[in-house]
């Protein structure tokens, strides 16, 4: 009887242990863009309180694995900030 | 015809009517050059997130227009000669949003 309850208690508890190359993941790593899809806030240069969220406290532009914003909106998002730092708004 | 967005900040101790002087003056050149002018906006003062040649404040002012590309050289040649101004922009766009203002209107 101890020998099965152990043996129950190993399957169940842990999860990361099972994973291996041809298995998916039990735990989402991926997350979607929050600025692509359906009715997704404008970038652009004058919308500043979105693009505050972007860049970091001393103002630098924070890197896309960190925000997990896709490759093609990361780049307006980066042009966009350029062009609120030259106006002076951010 | 291509669509275009124009700022430019003008100094702090520039009187109201002489801003206003200021924007018809760059309107007329836009005008006499080929251009259409859609709408102007006033953002007022606001303070500037970093000195820009010993300025802390500025009065902003946003043109939304359609043209050829000799009247923006017209209307940055007549910018780069004014003490007055601090700061331009121009940028092409594909569609022009008329509707939304980010920046609402403040007292003076």
């Amino acid at each position: 009887m101890k020998k099965n309850k152990r043996f129950k208690k190993k399957k169940i508890g842990s999860r990361y242990s099972k994973l291996s190359l041809f298995q998916k993941p039990e735990v989402k790593f991926f997350k979607p863009c929050p600025l692509s899809g359906k009715d997704a806030p404008v970038v652009d240069y004058k919308n500043i309180k979105l693009l505050k969220k972007y860049i970091s406290e001393t103002g630098r532009i924070l890197p896309s694995r960190v925000t997990s914003v896709s490759s093609k909106k990361q780049k307006e998002v980066s042009i966009s900030i350029k062009r609120a730092r030259l106006l002076a708004l951010i | 015809m291509n669509c275009y967005e124009h700022t430019f900040i003008t100094k702090q101790d520039v009187s109201e009517s002489k801003a206003k002087n200021l924007v018809s003056k760059y309107e007329n050149i836009i005008k006499t050059n080929s251009g259409k002018i859609l709408k102007t906006e006033e953002w007022g003062l606001r303070n500037l997130a970093h000195h820009i040649k010993h300025n802390k404040k500025g009065f902003y002012f946003h043109i939304k227009f359609e043209g050829v590309g000799k009247t923006i050289e017209e209307l940055e040649k007549a910018e780069n000669i004014d003490e007055t101004l601090i700061r331009y922009l121009t940028v092409k766009v594909r569609k022009h949003d008329l509707k939304t203002n980010y920046f609402e209107k403040k007292d003076f």
